[in-house]
């Protein structure tokens, strides 16, 4: 944060600059992976959900288990592998590949923080990407949880009904505190392990990998985390 | 009256270098004097540059930029301070993603509050000056080493500093082409020398450019300088 409050004018635009570039790798070329993911996942989840409930007169449950499995645990979840594996890997990889080129040392040699021009764009893209992504997952998971529960006999008007009843201001402010505590963890991991590379080149797969192995543990255990004090 | 002590551009007191050395040197570059500490590539040359920027610490004696021990600043006044000295890292250091243009601009987006149309046309001014200006869109990979030498020492010089620092600087150029990089680095002329007080290390200086080199030393195994007769 210090980082942003200390960039002059023309470094701030540069930085946006980044960031956008970030947000576009990030988020928009992800949509589509997200969308498929979660489309699958809820139609699969609420078929099986609206026929085996359906036999004990319990279909009420969908809401809870769209509101509570799909969007406030599985969708930041998934939202979170899949930014970690695709924008976790590239990150790590881009700044070692810096390190190991001396691109940091010559940042540093310039009078330059390689945090506000390296690691600060890519973190505040990783906070947006995570936020924006899991939006589109949870619409597509509750719009295909509705497909899927409409073609197993049950109307429409009732399905969002029960997922309305279901859905509470904790729910949907967890879930964006989810949101931005991966995007943190997506954000700050692969940059902190792409920076840690010393000079040889054989060393940029090895961050990568460790990269996204810690962030994907580290977003596992800060989900747990939410559950257990949620 | 007394005149004002003029800070020394450049002081190593008692610094080892490289894995085999068992004495220690001290050198001093005067102000407006081109000086040139050659040696080989394993004696630990390559780490006296770090050392006048506060890159890294000598493992013994200091480096005194001004009469500053820049390593031992704080980060932000050690960033600062850097801005004061031009540095050609070697190997150029220009970053990979940005064109030649957008290289020589960095600093002076990040280190000066100058206005985006300021920071253009000093832009357009270096890269006349070091002649490039048609080659200012190029990246690093699409530019021959001569290009990328000359936009290296453009984005050196960029905010006109009174010390350079330039590693192995005329590797790999012909002759022609490292003379001028000279007088560029130079700056000029002035009653006491060269505009620029420059600090250059390397294995090699071309015979013809000694002419324009007031002291040239030869690092030893041993970690001694030993004079060279210009």
């Amino acid at each position: 944060m210090r980082a942003a409050t200390q960039l002059t004018a023309a470094g701030r635009a540069v930085a946006v600059r980044i960031g956008i570039n970030q947000v576009r790798f990030t988020a928009v070329n992800a949509v589509g992976l997200v969308t498929l993911l979660s489309g699958i996942m809820s139609f699969l989840v609420i078929s099986q959900a609206t026929r085996e409930l359906g036999r004990i007169g319990a279909t009420d449950l969908i809401g809870t288990l769209i509101v509570v499995a799909i969007v406030r645990e599985l969708g930041p979840l998934m939202t979170a592998l899949v930014v970690a594996g695709r924008s976790g890997t590239a990150i790590a990889a881009e700044l070692a590949t810096n390190q190991v080129l001396g691109e940091v040392r010559a940042l540093e040699g310039m009078g330059i923080d390689p945090k506000q021009y390296l690691v600060l764009p890519r973190f505040a893209g990783s906070l947006i990407s995570m936020f924006t992504l899991l939006v589109v997952f949870d619409l597509v998971a509750v719009l295909a949880g509705y497909g899927a529960a409409s073609l197993n006999g049950m109307a429409g008007g009732r399905y969002f009904d029960i997922v309305r009843a279901s859905l509470t201001y904790k729910d949907v402010w967890l879930t964006v505190f989810k949101a931005f505590a991966f995007g943190f963890i997506v954000g700050v991991v692969p940059s902190y392990f792409g920076l840690t590379v010393r000079r040889a080149p054989t060393e940029i797969p090895i961050a990568a990998s460790r990269a996204v192995v810690s962030a994907i543990v580290g977003i596992f255990l800060c989900s747990a985390l939410f559950v257990a004090l949620g | 009256m007394t005149t004002p002590h003029a800070p020394r551009p450049l002081v190593f007191e008692h610094v080892p270098l490289g894995r085999d050395a068992s004495q220690s040197f001290t050198l001093e570059i005067p102000a407006h004097h081109t000086v040139a500490v050659l040696g080989d590539e394993d004696s630990g040359l390559g780490a006296l540059g770090s050392y006048a920027l506060g890159l890294d610490r000598p493992p013994a004696g200091r480096a005194l930029t001004f009469d500053t021990d820049v390593a031992a600043l704080p980060e932000r006044e050690r960033l600062a301070f850097r801005r004061r000295v031009g540095y050609l890292p070697a190997g150029e250091g220009l970053l990979q993603n940005l064109s030649l243009r957008d290289n020589i601009a960095l600093p002076l987006r990040f280190g000066s509050g100058a206005s985006p149309k300021e920071i253009d046309g000093r832009v357009n001014v270096m890269l006349a000056a070091v002649r490039l200006a048609g080659a200012g869109q190029l990246r690093p990979a699409q530019a021959n080493e001569e290009e990328r030498r000359r936009a290296a020492l453009a984005r050196a010089i960029a905010f006109d500093p009174s010390l350079l620092v330039l590693e192995q600087p005329f590797d790999g150029l012909t002759v022609r082409v490292a003379s001028e990089l000279l007088e560029l680095a130079r700056g000029g002329e002035s009653a006491e020398g060269a505009r620029r007080t420059i600090f250059i290390t390397g294995q090699e200086i071309p015979p013809v450019l000694l002419r324009r080199v007031e002291r040239v030393y030869r690092l030893t195994r041993a970690g001694a300088l030993e004079p060279e007769t210009v």
